[in-house]
């Protein structure tokens, strides 16, 4: 028995000696960076720049503002719409249900440079097809690149895009999971379409669906390459800045490790805290 | 890495073999980016006049990637870094600060005050730390307005007499009236502070001062340039665009001026190629009739790795290229980077007619404001400080603030937050 065991931990040892320097090792050695003031050599103890600056930084505040805006607005409706969607490929009437469901699906395979290549152009304030669109039903052109709003529209129009057709499949896959004959007997109960919907489908889509919104959470708080690559960092002056971009250029960009530490671990704190909410809040519903 | 390791013993068994005590030989290479690697490739052929028997290598990695291994390679105790490296002018004090061991000390290689002295202040402000001299300055940007010749006739607008920015509004506003579709200028308000850095510097005033000391950002001066770019943005004559948007605005025909760094000649000239004799250049106008109106915008330099295995060749080659006329002239000749070496100035070249510019002769305009540039310190501090400004002056243009001071004020608060730095009085 000892000697299965050890021989089961020589076949592990490779992969946990590669976590444990590259996982474990990082992510214990940021939290010592955490307090530490890294602007310039030599590194000193001094959590004061680095936690105590989080409190009051009005730029990590404003990072932490657009993404719980994002939070409360992109995911709800990208959910709604997800399942929405996920209801309608599910429809029996529905033809060639293969090429719609890799339709919907196939944003998340593009690549995001290149759709965000595509967005900036098509939202150009100058020459982009959106603002053409707009002209022609005669209303004035968005500064899409230059309101503050109107950007933030923008970034939770390209992630609903990217992200409604993938949570769809998730949520079709439970739809799927519920036996027919529930929708059977509920209709010789004469009890209508919708309020089958209501009343059968979303109560057993519910674990399905919380799963769905977890997932959109912790990605939301990992937002980065939108604002990234279409708003141009986070532009017009940091209205688009989200929590993962603070972090980027706290880290790589002004090479404040310390502070950088400190947002990170803000940003998983912020994240577990959510996602337990929400299971907590899903769970005890029932 | 492993190229290095093959590279250091090749450089030994030459060092070791054959070479004369002075005379240089071995391999080095060289990291930069863009036109500026390009560049520095066409100034091998002359440096190999005169070192025969070192061998150069530039390699062209795009600037993010350079500015992301050096830090990488810095990190990592200088770990896979080449013997030379490019680091542009304001970013360059984020690494003397946080990785001061992972340059050489170019003093001791023999970059002496008389060569130190060649260029203007502003460029070795940031380079330079107390006896240390981490890098040499390479090129510069001295700020200069290009302009559409047509678009300015056809409104009857004479470059010459635009002295002031109100100068500049009015003569907007009439080539705006006289031709269509045309809008005088642009700037990246969505993503930079150009603008603001490019006038607070004509007026002698940035986000820091001088000796990088005290946060100078609401210090009359700036407060200045920060609301005469908004009173250009209120008139309707500066327009937001960025990089590529300012290049798609040149070709297309829907813009009559860009204010940049003089390495924008090359940037017009290559792309809008079609549009030759139709762009001019005059010098920034200022805030009031007899201010200044000399600025710069952008410019790198060049460092030695503190781990390279062959300094002296490496010290060589930086020097050659940007310490003689030979070297910068051919940089600026062959891909329009200008220089920052004050002698290049009396190159013949400079008084050469340059046909793409309707036979103006550029670079004697763009280089003649080179030794009125205030020095403009980018401190360790610069990207929170860039940062800042660029969302401060997002609210500000958008009417987010009673006035350009307190948008100002706001932003020195931030930045004093955020560097610990006081606030100058």
């Amino acid at each position: 028995m000892r000697m299965r065991t050890r021989a089961a931990y020589g076949f592990l040892a490779p992969y946990l000696l590669i976590f444990a320097t590259f996982w474990v090792w990082p992510i214990i050695y940021s939290f010592y960076l955490s307090f530490l003031a890294t602007r310039i050599q030599p590194w000193s103890f001094n959590p004061a720049v680095t936690w105590g600056r989080l409190v009051v930084d009005p730029a990590f505040l404003n990072a932490l503002r657009n993404t719980l805006i994002i939070l409360v607005i992109q995911v709800p409706v990208m959910i709604a719409l997800a399942t929405l969607l996920a209801v309608l490929l599910n429809s029996q009437l529905l033809k060639a249900r293969g090429i719609m469901r890799f339709a919907f699906f196939a944003p998340v395979v593009v690549g995001e440079a290149a759709y965000a290549a595509v967005f900036r152009l098509m939202f150009n304030a100058d020459f982009g097809v959106i603002n053409k669109i707009i002209g022609s039903i005669g209303l004035p052109p968005v500064a899409w690149f230059g309101n503050p709003t109107a950007a933030m529209a923008l970034i939770m129009m390209a992630v609903t895009w990217r992200w409604v057709g993938y949570n769809a499949i998730i949520i079709l896959s439970g739809l799927q999971a519920i036996p027919q004959d529930v929708y059977e007997a509920a209709t010789l109960d004469r009890v209508s379409k919708p309020r089958q919907f209501f009343f059968i489908t979303l109560p057993l889509l519910r674990p399905i669906i919380l799963f769905c919104v977890v997932l959109s959470i912790i990605g939301t708080m990992q937002l980065f390459a939108e604002p990234f690559l279409i708003t141009n960092r986070g532009g017009p002056g940091q209205a688009t800045e989200t929590l993962g971009l603070f972090l980027y250029r706290q880290g790589f960009t002004v090479l404040n490790f310390g502070y950088a530490s400190a947002v990170a671990y803000t940003i998983a704190a912020l994240a577990i805290l959510i996602s337990l909410a929400n299971l907590w809040l899903g769970r005890s519903a029932k | 890495m492993r190229m290095t390791l093959g590279r250091a013993a090749l450089a030994l068994v030459l060092a070791t073999g054959s070479a004369p005590a002075f005379a240089q030989s071995g391999e080095i290479t060289v990291w930069s980016w863009n036109v500026a690697a390009s560049s520095l490739e066409s100034t091998i052929e002359g440096f190999n006049a005169q070192y025969p028997d070192v061998k150069v290598t530039v390699q062209d990695l795009g600037n993010q990637q350079v500015f992301d291994r050096t830090l990488a390679g810095c990190a990592a105790g200088g770990a896979g870094l080449p013997d030379v490296l490019s680091i542009e002018n304001h970013e360059a004090e984020i690494f003397w600060a946080q990785f001061p061991d992972c340059f050489t000390n170019l003093k001791e290689l023999g970059y002496t005050e008389e060569i130190a002295a060649g260029f203007p202040d502003f460029k070795r402000v940031e380079l330079e730390v107390g006896d240390v001299a981490y890098a040499m300055p390479w090129d510069s940007g001295p700020v200069v307005m290009f302009y559409r010749r047509d678009f300015y006739e056809n409104a009857g607008v004479d470059p010459e007499e635009i002295k002031t920015w109100d100068d500049f509004i009015k003569a907007g506003k009439a080539v705006a009236e006289a031709n269509p579709g045309v809008v005088m200028t642009r700037a990246d308000f969505n993503g930079d502070t150009e603008w603001f850095r490019m006038l607070a510097n004509e007026q002698g005033c940035g986000f820091f001062s001088s000796d990088g000391s005290e946060i100078t950002v609401n210090q009359p001066a700036c407060v200045a340039a920060l609301e005469t770019v908004k009173k250009m943005y209120d008139a309707g004559i500066i327009t937001a665009a960025d990089w590529d948007e300012k290049i798609q605005a040149n070709t297309a025909g829907t813009v009559a001026s860009q204010l940049y760094g003089g390495w924008y000649e090359g940037t017009i000239r290559s792309t809008s190629p079609d549009l030759a004799g139709k762009w001019g250049v005059y010098r920034m106008p200022s805030v009031t009739e007899d201010g200044p109106r000399a600025a710069n915008l952008g410019g790198s330099s060049l460092a030695i790795a503190n781990n390279s295995d062959n300094e002296e060749a490496a010290w060589a080659f930086v020097n050659y290229a940007l310490g003689t006329n030979e070297g910068q002239v051919t940089m600026l000749r062959e891909y329009g980077l200008v220089p920052s070496l004050l002698s290049a100035l009396d190159d013949p070249y400079m008084q050469e007619p340059q046909p793409y510019w309707d036979g103006q002769k550029v670079w004697i305009d763009i280089l003649g404001t080179l030794d009125q540039v205030v020095p403009s310190r980018g401190t360790p501090f610069f990207g929170d400080a860039d940062g800042i400004m660029n969302a401060v002056q997002s609210q500000y243009l958008n009417d987010g603030f009673d006035s350009a001071q307190a948008a100002a004020d706001d932003a020195a608060n931030q930045i004093a937050l955020v560097t610990g730095l006081p606030i100058a009085e």
